[in-house]
């Protein structure tokens, strides 16, 4: 996915907007758990209107022994029994009463004063580094409440799992659609880039939508929760406040909103080259062979070195970005603190104000301009998040495979399939298969050969629709196959690869791969034919032998008879081989031909291959240069053409033998 | 939570967790040992970690400076009305003459000060700021360089492991270890250093000012986090559980991806799309539910340390209020008196003599910061079981010793003269099952080798103990009479080239991959290396030649000619050994001889092994070794192998013959090419 003209780091402010958008619909399905949260934010916020009670019946009516009364107080929270009660109670009586009831609180809500230090808030943040990968971790699981007690930790837990949720499905529909894309897409992608999208670039959702959703909610409600918690001497300062704070809002919004171009821009890079270094890792590792046959450590060493600082470097002018970001947003904020600061100033000198409270006063209104700062930076904040969620929808938005509107599934192949005038070309211009046509049918083994680059595996590929003709078409029972469902054509082909992919788990689960449906005699009966069980006969845990990263433990040829009986277990009606027995020793090979001739009875076989001892026993030889078919015919009826291809091509091939 | 995430989330709790008392491998000594083992990777930047504090104190005491200078003018001039100092006046620009020998200022000069106050301290904040985050920046620096100085050591020791490492553990988990897991090492300044001491210092200065009031609530406060370490205890090492099983199956995860794209083809080509999806989601679950059991004890742990301390704090104002009620003398100025001197009289002026409200709340904001230094501590000790589990793994890997490795006074390996040596060699992978036994065999420069026999009979795994990728259990290989064990490996895989069977390419250029062994290679010499190979007639066929960026693995290329490329990456080397591993299996014939042609050219001083199936290679050979199950079965020239009438060789040869028998074309070809 490093295509430099396709995927841009620039995004607009309106292009981030309907990225935004898109990311709020895939949250759509949890919309329920959205309204709970919110209540559950309301919830723990509430401790805030009782909170300032129990430290001032202390103070007056305990330590100053002030009697409780219900005029001197709004007790507005409490029934005119508990009021009544405590007014005749002496005051160690209320502090015992007051502590109990604080203590109540603190195993609630994990709160017992206004302070902050009296007041709990619950979260899991672990550790990160500091590159933009490894601080995704803390985003997929996030978890909060600004409670804590039983109240915090089940706010926490419920949010916890809120945002895992979403990131499964979000990562699940990624990865989902990654499946979806055709197969030679990923020629040009780099798997470490298509890993660093699912794993660290999806988490950027949680991130966008909780301040999208949550922010704009829980921070008005903050704000005016604020006003209950004020101490009468500021009361009347109140409205001031509040409204300065509130100019914050757009006033943070309108500085900060040039440079989220800059900040989406920057870890757009930061992403991008932590993809790369993540690639150089998977690259080096996955290719160890090659690099410690060819002592290429110290090359691999060097570029490892270079993609992860760079991936540093980048992350760095993210940091940077959001520094200087920063101290911009400071610029519209300390001309409306330094007004609240005059005016406040001006009332203490005026005696309008108790030094003491005037510091009080302060504290609150910082409390307030925070809040109106965190709202405020809403979209600045979340332009990090933008870049991550591009990256994801931009790997959603390349072309998948997709079933034609009316498509039909296709019935099980009767008799024949038909290749009818096909051309194809990768490039425009450079034509890789150039008006095609053959046709073969159940009972029939048709081969193809030619020198490399000819087009034919390009050809085998149009026939489970891996690739589609640009013009002519297949058919199968006369069905165009451009017309019916992709699995119900798949299902009916069997396609074993010239490389052999093999995945970690045991023999018997990547034989199974081919047939998930399949019994153990059937995957023994497929392992024989391909040459596969003598050798894992002779394993010691046999087919439950676990084959490590990629087949590592097995040898070339032996991977390649698993693939092989990964295909023959298929129930397929159409059987393709591109090279079958390339690394398969002579004897292995004739088994292997005559298992294909059996399995010829009642399927289509196609196959490309090399060697003649394969390509004799077919019915009808295809032979192929330049995308184009020269020569057809059986064994016979080819090599008796004197000045042949074929035959040219078969003499090389055995020459020297006998 | 879905009721699948229920069961999952038990399953898993159940499976890896144990109930309840499973133990992870670390105990608490275990975790501080290593961190303190890490302390080496920051001698690295010692030099620059010295820098960074002492930028820290500089910001830190101008900060201050500041602060204490703007409270300082606003206080007492501003607020209170006393007079200017000559300094303050200068600093806010106002004229001291005008306002000396006042005794209280009057309104407009307090709101003028004010005024002034402001407009320096915001034309000074901005730059404070930047100042802040200058040095803040500077700690990123440094705390990237010790994790890139960790990564690079990571990755220098898995490219160091042999092929046994790499076969047992998946791509994905040293993708995980490498970017992840050593990412924690960012962290170690912040719990090593920072917050214990800052939280042991703001500890110890709350009971010291709360024994100066009352011994019993000093010793309250003193007892507090005693009181938290029983349930400190009993969590974090839950905590090591389950944040082990969060990373573990977040590597699983990363894995289960890699393979998933690694095998795209065959998943759909045998429409197990949905079976892989399943798989997927039960990885993505699983790595979920794991983090979800660790971070929510992690939870549990801050919300139960709150509950402890503010019981006793609830405790303390319990007695606090009543002292006060009584007003009590404070303990500090009972001592006091006790003393002479003039802090009896201090205390008596600053009005701390008994429990008065004002005592009553700085002993609040005292213990208060003590039970919240508590908190933090706890907070920093929850993420500490995470970051040690991440450098535990990270250790874990750095701790295994290559199995392959230099003997202490290894030479270079001098260029190849004489002779290649097999004396009665042996290799197991796997304790029971024996690869190779007591083979035997020379080679020389200017021969061919040829190696046949069954797949799995040990030919591959003959040519990797000549690489050193793995050393023989048994016997010794030699060349030029000494030991291969004898010599640097780097250097022997320097002097020895080979063309994998699997043709591994990598996702960058055609030149590149094919200098990949010699990356200052001149563009003539990739060319004729690509000529020897046969490789150079598709590459310019190619509108960007040799600059075509190969996809994945090299997927965009055919097989054959994916073969070439690793053939002419092989050919670059200019070794005197030369290794071709099934070089042709993927060619058609005429490239095929045409390749052979230009080896046996170039190939006159060297020595080659060639591993191969073809008849038609086989023959060239000037020794054939015939290898069946690990044990060298026969050897000679194709015509002594041929003479024996029961060879295997003879039998393979005939096997392979019986196809093309009806043949006569071959004969004249054959003439053509002698």
């Amino acid at each position: 996915m490093t295509r430099p003209g396709i995927e841009s780091s620039e995004i607009s402010n309106r292009e981030t907007l309907r990225i935004f958008g898109r990311a709020l619909r895939y949250v759509a399905p949890f919309k329920r758990n959205f309204g709970w949260k919110i209540l559950l934010t309301l919830a723990s916020l509430s401790p805030f209107l009782v909170l300032p009670w129990p430290v001032k019946i202390l103070i007056d009516n305990v330590i100053r022994g002030v009697p409780i009364s219900g005029d001197q107080y709004p007790f507005y929270f409490f029934p005119e029994w508990v009021v009544s009660t405590l007014a005749q109670a002496t005051p160690l009586t209320v502090l015992l009463w007051t502590l109990s009831a604080q203590f109540v609180l603190v195993l609630a809500v994990g709160a017992m004063g206004t302070s902050g230090r009296e007041r709990d808030q619950t979260d899991a943040a672990l550790g990160g580094g500091h590159d933009s990968a490894t601080r995704t971790e803390n985003q997929a699981n996030s978890g909060w409440s600004l409670a804590g007690g039983l109240l915090g930790l089940y706010d926490f837990a419920f949010t916890l799992r809120l945002s895992q949720d979403i990131n499964h499905h979000y990562r699940s529909r990624l990865f989902e659609r990654i499946q979806e894309l055709p197969m030679t897409a990923f020629d040009d992608e780099k798997i470490g880039d298509a890993v660093y999208r699912v794993m660290y670039d999806t988490p950027a959702i949680t991130s966008a939508v909780y301040r999208l959703l949550i922010t704009p909610i829980a921070v008005p409600i903050s704000m005016v929760a604020i006003a209950f918690v004020l101490p009468r001497e500021a009361a009347d300062q109140y409205g001031l406040l509040f409204w300065t704070a509130l100019a914050l809002i757009p006033g943070t919004l309108l500085v900060t909103l040039p440079f989220a171009g800059w900040i989406r821009g920057e870890s757009g890079e930061s992403r991008r080259s932590g993809a790369t270094a993540t690639a150089s890792v998977e690259e080096g590792i996955s290719n160890i062979l090659a690099v410690q046959s060819l002592g290429g450590e110290e090359r691999e060493r060097k570029r490892f070195d270079r993609d992860s600082w760079t991936a540093f470097r980048r992350y760095r002018a993210l940091v940077l970005a959001g520094m200087v970001t920063f101290v911009a947003a400071l610029t519209i904020a300390i001309p409306l603190l330094g007004y609240v600061f005059l005016h406040l100033v001006g009332l203490v000198i005026d005696g309008g104000l108790s030094p003491g409270d005037f510091t009080a006063v302060l504290a609150y209104f910082f409390t307030l301009a925070s809040f109106a700062t965190q709202l405020g930076s809403v979209w600045i904040i979340s332009q990090d998040a933008a870049a991550g969620l591009r990256r994801v929808f931009f790997l959603m938005d390349l072309p998948a495979e997709r079933d034609p509107p009316a498509a039909r599934p296709l019935p099980r192949l009767r008799e024949t399939l038909r290749v009818e005038d096909v051309s194809f070309s990768y490039l425009p211009g450079t034509p890789a298969l150039q008006n095609l046509s053959f046709e073969t049918s159940v009972g029939k083994i048709t081969a193809v050969v030619g020198p490399a680059g000819a087009g034919k595996t390009t050809l085998l590929y149009m026939i489970p629709r891996f690739l589609s003709p640009d013009s002519g078409r297949v058919t199968i029972d006369g069905i165009d196959i451009a017309g019916v469902t992709r699995e119900s054509l798949r299902k009916q082909v069997a396609f074993l690869f010239q490389e052999n992919v093999l995945f970690d788990g045991s023999i018997e689960e990547n034989i199974r791969m081919g047939n998930l449906n399949a019994s153990m005699l059937e995957l023994r009966r497929a392992a024989e034919i391909a040459g596969a069980d003598e050798f894992v006969q002779l394993l010691p845990q046999k087919y439950q032998t676990q084959l490590g990263s990629a087949g590592a433990k097995l040898s070339v040829g032996q991977k390649q008879r698993i693939s092989i009986a990964r295909a023959l277990v298929r129930d397929s009606r159409i059987l393709i081989l591109d090279e079958p027995t390339s690394a398969l020793d002579p004897d292995t090979e004739h088994r292997l031909v005559a298992a294909i001739r059996e399995a010829s009875r009642s399927r289509i076989v196609l196959v490309i291959a090399h060697r003649l001892s394969t390509i004799r026993g077919a019915d009808e030889i295809l032979f192929l240069q330049d995308g184009r078919i020269l020569e057809r015919g059986t064994h016979a009826e080819l090599i008796a053409q004197p000045d042949g291809r074929y035959r040219r091509y078969v003499s090389l091939q055995t020459r020297g033998a006998a | 939570m879905t009721e699948s995430q229920v069961a999952d989330a038990r399953a898993l709790r159940l499976d890896r967790l144990g109930h309840g008392g499973a133990r992870d491998r670390l105990g608490f000594r275990q975790v501080v040992q290593i961190l303190f083992r890490c302390v080496p990777l920051l001698r690295e930047v010692q030099g620059r970690l010295v820098g960074l504090v002492l930028a820290w104190t500089l910001v830190g005491a101008v900060g201050l400076a500041l602060l204490a200078g703007f409270l300082l003018i606003l206080w007492e001039p501003i607020l209170l009305g006393k007079p200017f100092s000559s300094l303050q006046a200068s600093l806010l620009g106002l004229d001291a003459a005008q306002t000396a020998g006042v005794s209280e200022l009057d309104a407009a000069t307090r709101k003028q000060a004010a005024y002034q106050l402001l407009v320096r301290s915001a034309i000074l904040t901005p730059f404070l700021m930047s100042g802040v985050m200058a040095v803040w920046y500077f700690q990123v620096w440094i705390l990237q360089r010790v994790n890139q100085l960790l990564r690079l050591r990571l990755m220098d020791r898995l490219q160091a492991l042999s092929l046994r490492y790499h076969a047992e553990n998946r791509t994905g988990d040293a993708i995980y270890r490498v970017y992840q897991d050593s990412a924690m090492v960012t962290q170690l300044i912040d719990v090593l250093i920072l917050t214990p001491l800052r939280c042991t210092g703001t500890y110890l200065t709350g009971i010291v000012f709360a024994f100066l009031v009352d011994p019993w609530l000093a010793l309250l406060l003193a007892v507090a986090w005693p009181c938290t370490l029983v349930i400190g205890y009993w969590i974090s090492q839950r905590l090591r559980v389950r944040f082990r099983a969060a990373r573990e199956t977040n590597s699983a995860l990363t894995s289960r991806i890699q393979e998933s794209l690694l095998g795209i083809k065959v998943i759909k080509a045998f429409g197990l799309e949905r079976f892989e999806q399943a798989r997927f989601e039960q990885d993505s679950r699983s790595a979920f539910a794991a983090a979800y059991l660790g971070r929510r004890l992690f939870a549990a742990l801050g919300v139960s340390v709150f509950w402890i301390v503010s019981s006793l704090t609830l405790i303390g104002i319990w007695r606090a209020t009543r002292l006060t009620v009584e007003g009590a003398p404070l303990f500090g100025f009972e001592l006091a008196q006790n003393l002479d001197g003039g802090l009896e009289q201090f205390l008596v002026g600053a009005g701390l003599t008994t429990w008065v409200l004002g005592s009553y709340n700085i002993y609040k904001s005292m213990f208060g910061q003590g039970t919240g230094s508590i908190e933090r501590l706890y907070r920093v000790w929850g993420r500490t079981q995470d970051i040690a589990i991440g450098i535990d793994r990270v250790f874990e890997v750095l701790d295994l010793e290559p199995d392959i490795r230099d003997a202490p006074n290894a030479i270079e390996l001098p260029r190849f003269e004489r002779a290649i040596t097999f004396e009665s060699v042996s290799f197991r992978y796997e304790l029971e099952r024996p690869v190779l036994e007591e083979i035997e065999f020379e080679a020389y420069p200017g021969t061919i080798t040829v190696i046949v026999g069954p797949t799995g009979s040990g030919k591959s795994t003959l040519m990797a103990l000549l690489l050193r990728l793995f050393d023989p259990d048994a016997g010794r290989i030699s060349i030029d009479g000494r030991d291969l064990r004898e010599f640097q490996i780097a250097s022997v895989r320097e002097r020895i080239a080979i063309a994998l069977q699997e043709n591994q390419l990598f996702g960058t250029t055609i030149r590149e991959n094919i200098r990949y062994a010699v990356p200052e290679a001149p563009d003539s010499a990739v060319r004729e290396a690509a000529r020897i190979a046969c490789a150079d007639g598709f590459i310019e066929s190619l509108s960007e030649g040799y600059d075509t960026m190969l996809g994945e693995r090299g997927s965009k290329l055919s097989s054959g000619q994916r073969q070439r490329l690793s053939i002419a990456r092989a050919v670059l080397k200019d070794t005197s050994i030369l290794i071709l591993d099934e070089p042709t299996a993927a060619l058609d014939a005429e490239t095929e001889l045409s390749l052979l042609r230009n080896l046996a050219d170039w190939g006159k001083e060297r020595a080659i092994f060639l591993i191969t199936h073809r008849l038609s290679t086989i023959q060239r050979a000037d020794l054939i070794l015939y290898l069946e199950g690990g044990r060298l079965r026969e050897r000679g020239t194709h015509a002594e192998l041929m003479a024996s009438p029961d060879g295997a060789y003879r039998a393979l040869v005939e096997s392979e013959s019986l196809t093309s028998e009806p043949l006569e074309a071959h004969k004249a070809a054959g003439e053509n090419l002698s």
